[in-house]
């Protein structure tokens, strides 16, 4: 069932490169005006589903529903109501920053000179550069105002922000939320650095060779997935076990254990059971991630 | 409350400690100690959001859980201002709530040091009575 609600819709994904199955049946919800963040080891299969979710792949199997649309089908008026930044981008290398600022504006009939002006300045691109001297970071900054000159409804990045240095990254995500918040646009994108993804992401998936093994609000990942210290009365039996373990490191009456799926529940089972004293302790994103990685 | 919000507000990626929970924690703290005092008008979801580059829906999960709570109260139109009524009950609970993360800790530290309760409390009354006499 499509609704309304979402932005994108991904159903039972699959996508098979010659020996190699990338997407595994994945499927994936990207709930309208959300920033969403994917977050993924590299290998995880992160551009592949971005790829399928703009048309530039087709998948081998799945259903796929972007802005109410078949990405593989996509129509024009569709097209430009996106906005995309690949991971590394350097068409037209012979022309200067302004002349391919001015020509892929020239696809769009609704284009903002005046936003794009603005981003050239605040970030600090000299218009008369040529594209292809441009640094790692300078680049993706064009590639970045060059996806946001049409003003898309949804905004699909892959690692935007790897290589931008932090005054950039800051930045960007300022002109992310301010997107968000005053235009209503939905924000859709991969990384693996997350503290940019902890401030300004609502949702999050995390992916795992072609699966999503975690999807929800950020809250929730945060809420679900602690570090629990555990200090037992009697020495912890062989058969130590825990309900949604992900990790565990003992020594004679003491645990660390990671727990996902965690409720206070958890805790009270645990104390009884092992006669144990515990501590929660919360998680930042990126000890989430490793540990999910585990 | 014309100050930019990152006056108020001091948000950290680095603690475990999710975000709203952080504003949320902060917003008490600036009206315990007067900073925000009862009917002011606290910065909007939009300026908050902006100024600390944090998601809107976050700030506004924040603000949401405390009006629950009490603490603020929205006006149609105008947006939300710290309370303006409030019980001398929920005052007290409201500094009670204030020390609960410390409290947590203290009793955490303690019992890794393996102190029984009798012997913390013995610490804490020594150490209210030794900041008596100072």
């Amino acid at each position: 069932m499509m609704s309304d609600d979402y932005c994108i819709e991904v159903e039972r994904l699959v996508k098979q490169y010659k020996y190699r199955s990338v997407l595994r049946g994945l499927s994936l919800s990207i709930p309208r005006g959300s920033v969403f963040g994917l977050l993924g080891v590299n290998g995880a299969g992160k551009t592949t589903l971005l790829k399928c979710i703009l048309g530039l792949l087709k998948p081998n199997a799945g259903h796929l529903r972007v802005l109410g649309d078949d990405p593989w089908r996509f129509q024009a008026a569709t097209k430009s109501r996106i906005g995309y930044v690949p991971q590394s981008d350097r068409l037209y290398p012979w022309l200067t920053v302004q002349e391919v600022i001015e020509y892929v504006g020239s696809f769009y009939p609704q284009w903002n000179t005046k936003l794009v002006h603005e981003l050239v300045s605040q970030w600090q691109i000299n218009p008369t550069d040529k594209y292809g001297v441009l640094s790692e970071g300078e680049a993706q900054k064009v590639a970045i105002i060059l996806a946001m000159g049409h003003e898309p409804d949804l905004f699909v990045l892959d690692e935007p922000v790897a290589s931008l240095d932090p005054a950039a990254r800051r930045q960007f995500l300022k002109t992310i939320l301010e997107m968000v918040i005053d235009r209503g646009c939905t924000v859709f994108f991969s990384t693996h650095i997350t503290t940019d993804l902890e401030r300004v992401a609502d949702h999050v998936a995390v992916m795992k060779s072609g699966l999503i093994d975690f999807t929800g609000e950020l809250g929730q990942l945060k809420d679900e997935v602690k570090r629990l210290r555990l200090t037992s009365q009697v020495p912890l039996p062989n058969d130590f076990e825990c309900p949604g373990l992900i990790g565990l490191e003992r020594m004679n009456q003491e645990a660390l254990l990671s727990v996902r799926g965690f409720t206070p529940d958890v805790r009270q089972q645990l104390e009884q059971r092992y006669q144990a004293r515990i501590n929660v302790e919360d998680l930042n994103l990126e000890e989430i991630f490793l540990e999910l990685n585990r | 409350m014309d100050k930019d919000p990152k006056y108020y507000f001091q948000i950290s990626t680095a603690s475990g400690v999710p975000i709203y929970r952080q504003i949320v924690d902060q917003v008490k703290t600036l009206i315990a100690t007067d900073q925000w005092q009862p009917g002011v008008f606290i910065p909007s979801v939009r300026n908050v959001s902006k100024a600390l580059e944090v998601n809107p829906m976050t700030v506004s999960k924040a603000y949401s859980l405390l009006e629950k709570e009490g603490v603020l109260q929205s006006v149609r139109g105008r947006g939300m201002q710290v309370a303006t009524v409030k019980s001398a009950a929920n005052d007290l609970r409201d500094r009670q709530e204030e020390m609960g993360p410390l409290i947590d800790q203290v009793i955490d530290r303690a019992r890794q040091l393996s102190l029984d309760y009798q012997q913390l409390q013995d610490l804490i009354t020594k150490a209210w009575e030794d900041k008596d006499d100072e």
